[in-house]
């Protein structure tokens, strides 16, 4: 199954998170179908970018947001 | 369309995923092998308890329960030891010197001298952040 996750990178004591579309079955191989958007904790005030269309898009072709992708969508107004 | 957004107050949910994350770059190390590896599949990874408890073949309340006890310790030693809470204070402090910098630096009668000893000390906070 395809699913929408938050994912961090970058260094440590600096979270940063991508939001990523990535085939369930192979979560942790660091590998992603496609980023979609961001989401900065660490900016004053933090801050969320989420290309719209395209999570639409993977939405409705079946792809799972997990539970805090699912509430940062509400968030930006996509769900 | 690309939403960009810029909130100031976010839901409690992400604040504690950051704030467990950050607990975890500090302490991470002192926790069991175990714990270490869930929590970096959950807080970093973003996998729900039965995901994990299927990648280690081990119940989801296993995972729950490794969970909270880890987060447990983290923020007992948070309570006794502060890194976490000195390195915002640290963090945000050095951000309004930058900013304060900054705008010294683009003022328009700032001479040459001045300015290449503000970049100096610019260099200096970079280190500071690594």
């Amino acid at each position: 199954m395809v699913k929408i996750r938050l994912k961090r990178i970058g260094a440590k004591k600096k979270p940063f998170y991508r939001i990523v579309v990535a085939d369930g079955r192979a979560p942790r191989d660091g590998k992603f179908i496609e980023e979609i958007g961001y989401y900065n904790p660490l900016a004053d005030p933090a801050e969320i970018k989420v290309d719209g269309d395209k999570a639409k898009k993977w939405i409705d072709d079946g792809a799972r947001p997990t539970e805090t992708v699912r509430s940062l969508f509400k968030k930006a107004g996509i769900l | 369309m690309t939403a960009l957004l810029f909130c100031g107050k976010l839901h409690s949910m992400f604040d504690k995923i950051t704030e467990i994350s950050l607990l975890h770059d500090f302490y991470g190390q002192l926790l069991t092998d175990r714990q270490q590896q869930v929590m970096k599949l959950y807080h970093e990874e973003n996998l729900s308890l039965s995901e994990i408890a299927q990648e280690f073949g081990i119940s989801r309340q296993g995972v729950h329960d490794t969970l909270k006890s880890a987060e447990k310790t983290l923020t007992g030693y948070e309570t006794k030891l502060g890194l976490v809470t000195k390195f915002k204070k640290t963090d945000g402090a050095v951000k309004k010197i930058d900013d304060i910098i900054d705008r010294m630096i683009s003022e328009k009668n700032i001479d040459k001298v001045s300015k290449n000893k503000l970049n100096s000390i610019k260099k200096i906070i970079d280190e500071i952040n690594e």
